[in-house]
């Protein structure tokens, strides 16, 4: 059976840099869909990552700036970006340091409206 | 949050798991419903409802699975308008035990299981060796009482 985030998963997967793309629910905290090409545990990353988004889009509002565009992490050995707001559905993608975060947001905005 | 426990060395655990996790309540019970470690509650009787529907539901669950397709059920996750709770086995090596988590809207349930995995691990290797389950008998109202008091100061 097709599913309906595997075509946005992997032209997000296809990026430089990218080393995972996962669609998560900003409520549970828990992965709808994942490609992931790392080690690392995606449901850890995924839970703490839907936090910070969604922290980060209760702030944005309590400040009155309105919804978060675009959500970027930078860490010592890699960045969290993400997009959501539009559903429950954040869609995130895990990248190495030095990857193209102007693309990577781009190619982001871009599944988002997929998503839609 | 108020922690306490008749076995300590639970404690450190149960408190980083309620603390990373921001769970409200927390509650670490054997199957049978006697109670090992609470975080959060406020009263006794509180933690004795808790703990013996827990154990209920608990047992509900896996007869239900085994029923279903013959398979335990491992976790429940029920959601209410402003909590959740997540219910699911403890297996330290010690005994089986059962930890309930009360969480809302400042965590998830992905948070929560993510930082329950974590307390797995750390109970299995704080666990001392291995003894015999306890069973619900002759003392199980002298243990329950001992168990309130230490946890509580009073029955």
């Amino acid at each position: 059976m097709s599913n309906p985030f595997r075509p946005v998963l992997e032209s997000l997967a296809k990026q430089r840099g990218v080393q995972a793309s996962l669609i998560v629910s900003e409520s549970d905290g828990l992965i709808v869909d994942a490609s992931l090409r790392f080690g690392q545990d995606g449901d850890r990353v995924a839970a703490l990552a839907a936090s910070l988004f969604r922290k980060a889009r209760l702030s944005a509002g309590a400040a009155r700036l309105g919804d978060v565009a675009f959500f970027q992490l930078d860490a010592e050995r890699g960045r969290i970006c993400a997009v959501g707001g539009r559903s429950d559905l954040v869609l995130m993608v895990v990248a190495e340091p030095n990857a193209n975060v102007g693309l990577i947001r781009v190619e982001l905005l871009k599944a988002l409206d997929m998503l839609a | 949050m108020i922690i306490a426990s008749v076995e300590g060395w639970v404690e450190a655990p149960l408190a980083r798991y309620v603390e990373e996790s921001r769970a409200q309540m927390a509650l670490l019970l054997h199957r049978s419903g006697q109670v090992i470690a609470q975080a959060g509650f406020t009263r006794a009787i509180e933690v004795m409802s808790a703990s013996a529907l827990a154990a209920a539901v608990f047992a509900t669950s896996e007869e239900l699975g085994r029923q279903l397709g013959g398979e335990r059920m491992n976790e429940v996750h029920h959601t209410g308008a402003r909590r959740q709770f997540h219910l699911a086995p403890v297996g330290t090596g010690r005994t089986a035990y059962i930890c309930l988590t009360v969480f809302d809207a400042e965590s998830s349930l992905g948070l929560v299981r993510v930082y329950f995995a974590d307390l797995c691990r750390e109970l299995i290797a704080a666990s001392p060796a291995p003894a015999p389950a306890p069973a619900i008998g002759l003392d199980f109202e002298r243990d329950l009482h001992r168990n309130l008091t230490a946890l509580f100061g009073r029955a």
